[in-house]
């Protein structure tokens, strides 16, 4: 497994208009050495934010990022190459018009021949079940074959570590539990975030969200009792119109 | 989406002569053709092109289906601009005009019914190579390119549910209200693509200094 | 804490000059945007339904939304692409052979209109930052007119004249047809743009406002 280590990182962003900047993620240290991390919160909590953190789409304001020691700031290649993103949304994610040439397009830094780019692409195709579908239009597959596919480009580069920002999020409930599935069977190190409570019960630790603060660290059942305890307490009691704010993602 | 049939004729696999002729004899063509408007003042010359360029093109086994739905954008223009240019300048001429388009539509079809799109961006690439030295990256160029094209489909999507849903509405008074959806959606697309091509390693220029 | 302040979307460390995957991505999208508008049939719009097609639209707004750099970029890459052989320029036409046609000026007009409006409103912007966000639409819209008539309409009237043999004043008037629609065009480009800005603050404005020597 990586080590990936969070050293008193905050994260903050300026707003237009307003003197102090606005806080994303309040200072934080964390080690990240399980196999499967899960993060839970509300929209807007800064669950995307610690995301993003880990493979350097987000710098962080203060203090350091390290993924077996490469920071995520001045090493940003060697963090990209061991962390693999994958998006909620596939179809922002599949640069290519079929399968086939997404995939070789991940690996066009990594084998510079073109035969063996091709062979590398199919055998990673047939690992995913994508094969048949590989030169269908990307428009014209099915949301979880999309997110299958996204997630088969990302991993043809064998990353050491996997970061998933909702994937599930998109998908019914069928093509779930087929994620689910496919995650489990990874070599990977896994960190996702999800409003998928059952995803979040696969994990081996279960990090809560809120306000830009990890209010809870620990086992998947009391993480997932604490969120929904947090959940329910923000809500004015029954009647009326649902009266919790809405936040922006 | 696969409606929008207006990327030429598609990528047909097969391993016909025209298949496995070098990327840059058929760049080479797409470009002559394009300059035959400039050359050839003879509208038989151009018809005689026209005819060896749809042998060509049919040689490939895409068949007369994929050349016609590849022409057939371009054929309501092209018949006004005959009909103008018959008014204006006579029968030659206008004939001339029509047919080197013509030309040009059925050569850049040839060029991509026959050649994938990956050796189309190392072609790009490769094309690309001499500029490095004036700052040009020929990887990132060749994949902006990629991500044009298949960013179209996307776009033209963007516009047609925004007309659908004028349409659902009943006529849209305020032309802002009508395509500001287009646009948000557009920035908001491009920048999920430029850091999902982040997070992938794709796309971040060089870095000199490591 | 031991740094201050760096941008949290910064997608990565900015070097001087370089276009990142995220400019890169506006880059090819605007691109695609404008081939799209001119493929796309006319919306029809208003009580009348008169029907307006969305190019020059697309052209402006990608210099308003920009900036210079990146909208003669996007611009180019559509053009280029289309001389290239797709056929992507109106009506589908696609080739070099569009340069003898009668709108070839309008074409090559679109590159430097965009530039043209994109230097202007970062000049723009950044003088009127802390000023009422009124006189920064109406000066917008005066960028962008002054760019449309000087290159698109200036060099498809040229065009017209090289190419169809038209003298000034049939040009004149042949051009003559396009000014209502795109004055129509450009104030609904400079109203897009400016939500586009409020949308997306670090589109351009941000980049415009910090213009901080600090690496």
């Amino acid at each position: 497994m990586s080590i990936i280590v969070l050293d008193r990182v905050s994260v903050r962003v300026p707003v237009d208009g307003r003197p102090a900047p606005k806080t994303l993620l309040q200072e934080l240290s964390l080690d990240l050495t399980e196999r499967r991390i899960g993060v839970i919160g509300a929209n807007g909590s800064g669950k995307s934010t610690l995301l993003r953190l880990l493979n350097g789409l987000v710098a962080p304001s203060g203090g350091t990022v390290r993924i077996d020691g490469a920071d995520t700031v001045r090493a940003v290649r060697e963090v990209r190459r061991r962390v693999g993103f994958v998006f909620t949304d596939p179809l922002s994610q599949l640069v290519m018009p079929t399968g086939r040439e997404d995939v070789e397009l991940s690996l066009r830094r990594s084998i510079r021949n073109a035969t063996e780019r091709r062979v590398h692409a199919e055998s990673v195709l047939e690992r995913f079940g994508l094969l048949p579908l590989a030169d269908q239009s990307i428009y014209e597959l099915s949301g979880g074959e999309r997110q299958l596919l996204a997630l088969a480009a990302v991993l043809a580069v064998e990353p050491e570590v996997l970061v998933l920002d909702e994937p599930s999020t998109l998908l019914d409930l069928r093509n779930r539990e087929l994620l689910r599935r496919t995650l489990a069977g990874l070599r990977q190190q896994v960190i996702l975030s999800t409003h998928d409570l059952d995803l979040a019960r696969d994990m081996d630790r279960v990090l809560v969200v809120d306000a830009g603060k990890v209010v809870f660290d620990g086992e998947p059942a009391a993480a997932v009792a604490h969120y929904r305890a947090l959940s329910a307490a923000g809500l004015p009691s029954a009647g009326g119109p649902a009266g919790g704010r809405l936040e922006q993602a | 989406m696969s409606g929008h049939g207006f990327l030429l004729a598609a990528y047909v696999p097969g391993t016909s002569l025209v298949h496995r002729a070098p990327l840059w004899l058929k760049f080479l063509l797409v470009v002559g053709c394009g300059m035959t408007s400039f050359l050839i003042a003879d509208w038989a010359v151009s018809a005689a092109m026209l005819v060896l360029l749809c042998g060509l093109f049919l040689l490939s086994g895409a068949g007369p289906a994929r050349l016609f739905r590849a022409v057939r954008p371009v054929l309501p223009v092209l018949v006004a601009i005959g009909l103008f240019q018959w008014w204006q300048l006579g029968a030659p001429t206008a004939a001339r005009i029509v047919l080197n388009v013509l030309v040009c539509v059925v050569a850049a079809s040839i060029l991509t019914a026959t050649t994938p799109v990956q050796a189309l961006l190392d072609g790009v690439a490769s094309l690309a190579r001499p500029f490095r030295r004036f700052g040009a990256d020929p990887e990132r160029f060749a994949l902006t390119i990629a991500i044009m094209l298949r960013s179209i489909p996307f776009v033209a999507q963007a516009y047609t549910d925004v007309r659908d849903s004028a349409r659902a509405r009943g006529l849209e008074r305020n032309p802002r209200a009508l395509v500001l959806p287009v646009f948000i959606s557009t920035v908001a697309f491009a920048r999920q693509t430029g850091e999902a091509l982040a997070a992938r390693g794709l796309g971040e220029p060089e870095d000199p200094e490591d | 804490m031991t740094q201050t302040d760096r941008p949290a979307t910064a997608r990565t460390p900015r070097r001087r000059g370089r276009w990142n995957a995220t400019d890169l991505g506006l880059i090819a999208v605007f691109a695609a945007l404008v081939a799209a508008s001119a493929l796309i049939a006319a919306i029809p719009v208003g009580g009348l339904g008169v029907p307006i097609t969305l190019q020059t639209l697309a052209v402006m707004l990608t210099g308003l939304a920009l900036g210079p750099g990146r909208a003669f970029a996007a611009v180019g890459l559509y053009m280029l692409l289309g001389f290239a052989g797709l056929p992507i320029f109106s009506g589908g036409r696609s080739g070099l052979g569009v340069l003898a046609g009668p709108s070839a000026g309008y074409i090559i007009g679109f590159l430097l209109a965009a530039t043209a409006v994109g230097w202007l409103t970062v000049v723009v912007l950044k003088r009127t930052a802390h000023r009422t966000g009124r006189l920064r639409a109406i000066l917008l819209f005066a960028a962008a007119m002054l760019s449309s008539i000087i290159f698109i309409h200036g060099l498809g009237i040229l065009g017209m004249m090289v190419n169809a043999k038209l003298d000034f004043s049939k040009a004149f008037l042949a051009d003559l047809v396009f000014y209502p629609g795109d004055i129509i065009k450009n104030v609904l480009a400079v109203s897009i743009a400016l939500a586009l800005h409020k949308a997306f603050p670090d589109l351009l404005l941000r980049r415009v406002r910090t213009v901080d020597p600090r690496p």
